[in-house]
């Protein structure tokens, strides 16, 4: 009896109530090499790839502006956030706040810091968006940037051989040179 | 030149208004001061005269602002900020969240007017040695003192080469010697024929720069005038304005009977 997505009909071997088909087994290897693909690609770009400097190509290469500010401002404006948190809770432990102990203790200690940390993040935003078109934000158009993201002969090669391996890929995927699964 | 003619100014949702018929007119090349009690409308009058109010703050506006003959109504945001810049108090609010270096965060101006990157960089090279930021350029801009934040917001809003400038309470977070940087900055700026005003409690340094000082309290110009006339005025006190050490100094002799024409010439020679 097969219990799990695929039917099989050939046997490969038993454990208890369960048969391991060829057909099932041929699944879950595709599967398993398929997440493997997608997360090594995710893990590998996420340690390659400084947020910042992605974000700055891609207005280089058509993003709009404006897109690109509130990217980076959310980048920017972690660390700051966290910074603004860690002022506050000293100010409040100053003033008697445990900020230790149980876990109980640490949810109650965490309520007054909620509050100072995001008001004082939202009174700044008016006068923050004033000071951010006095310096010409909301031009329309495109800004020559100064930034440039280094892309050496040898990148470009090896990025070149990618896309022509997935086009490659899809290409024999559509005549069935690669079948699909069954 | 930048006029601001009859202006009336409330803010959104007050019954009350903030400012009262009020005339201002900035010269090219002219720094004049703007000093008054706490609460009389000095910041008010910084957004009012710079367009942001009402054209971003909201509120209603009575009178015109004009700035080299057009009437500034009519203008894009970003087509005033290439007219007249305006700074705020806080550094912190200054700052645009985004530049990861000082150079970038002085360069983003310029970079948004569209400039080609050549031009960018010469502007932002200009803002950096009229303020002395070379040994900043590199530094994260989160991470500056209060002084040196100050400074850079200055700088930032230089390199955008407006042709008026109005600097509310610029100098808060400076020592001393960033205070005469930054009058330093203001004048060789009015020397290209930019027109400044500058909103300060510290008259020592409007004593310095300025041609002009304006006083307001309550929403009205209540004095208006020469520098020295100004500050050498008896109202000034009871105002809530302490006027600048020279006039303290030049009033106190005077007083203890020293000849007015004596302490004039030693004090001019003392200035250099
Ligand atoms: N954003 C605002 N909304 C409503 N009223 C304001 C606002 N900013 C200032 N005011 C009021 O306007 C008056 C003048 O304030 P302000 O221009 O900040 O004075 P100053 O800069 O001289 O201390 C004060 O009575 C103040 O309460
Ligand atoms: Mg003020």
């Amino acid at each position: 009896m097969s219990v799990f997505t695929r039917a099989g009909t050939t046997v490969l071997f038993t454990i208890g109530p369960f048969d391991a088909t060829l057909q099932g087994v041929d699944f879950a290897g595709q599967t398993l090499v398929r997440l493997l693909a997608i997360s090594t690609a995710i893990g590998l770009f996420g340690l390659t790839t400084e947020p910042r400097s992605f974000v700055l190509d891609l207005e280089r290469r058509g993003l709009s502006p404006r897109f690109a500010f509130v990217a980076l401002a959310t980048l920017e404006a972690v660390p700051a956030m966290v910074e603004r948190a860690s002022v506050i809770a000293s100010a409040q432990r100053a003033r008697g706040l445990d900020t230790e102990g149980s876990i109980r203790a640490r949810l109650r200690g965490l309520l007054p810091l909620v509050g100072p940390v995001i008001l004082s993040s939202l009174t700044e935003v008016e006068e923050r968006s004033l000071a951010l078109e006095v310096r010409a934000f909301g031009k329309p158009g495109r800004r020559q940037l100064l930034w440039r993201i280094p892309d050496s002969g040898a990148q470009l090669a090896v990025r070149s051989l990618l896309m022509l391996a997935l086009v490659a890929a899809i290409a024999g995927r559509l005549t069935g040179t690669f079948p699909a699964l069954p | 030149m930048l006029l601001l003619e009859g202006a009336t100014y409330r803010y959104a949702g007050y019954a009350t208004e903030v400012l009262h018929d009020v005339d201002l007119r900035l010269d090219d090349g002219e720094i004049v001061g703007l000093v008054g009690p706490n609460e009389a409308g000095k910041s008010t009058l910084c957004l009012v005269a710079s367009g942001l109010a009402p054209a971003s703050v909201g509120g209603s506006l009575k009178g015109t602002l004009t700035l080299d003959g057009t009437p500034a109504a009519g203008l894009e945001t970003h087509e005033l900020a290439q007219r007249v810049v305006v700074g705020f108090q806080n550094p912190n609010t200054q700052r645009s969240g985004i530049a990861a270096t000082v150079f970038e965060e002085i360069a983003i101006g310029p970079m948004n007017l569209g400039l080609p990157v050549t031009e960018t960089v010469a502007r932002t090279r200009e803002a950096i040695a009229r303020l002395r930021l070379e040994h900043l350029v590199e530094r994260d801009p989160q991470r500056l003192s209060g002084g040196q934040a100050q400074l850079v917001g200055i700088a930032a809003l230089l390199a955008m080469r407006p042709r008026h400038v109005i600097l509310d309470e610029p100098t808060a977070q400076l020592d001393p010697a960033g205070t005469h940087l930054v009058g330093e900055a203001l004048r060789a700026l009015a020397g290209t024929g930019a027109s400044l005003l500058i909103a300060e409690h510290k008259t020592d340094l409007l004593d310095e720069v300025c041609g002009r000082i304006i006083v307001i309290d309550g929403g009205r110009i209540v004095l208006d005038g020469p520098t020295a006339a100004v500050f050498d005025d008896p109202r000034l006190a009871e105002l809530g304005v302490e006027p600048p050490a020279r006039a303290r100094l030049s009033r106190a002799l005077v007083e203890r009977g020293v000849d007015p024409a004596v302490v004039g010439q030693a004090i001019a020679s003392a200035a250099g």
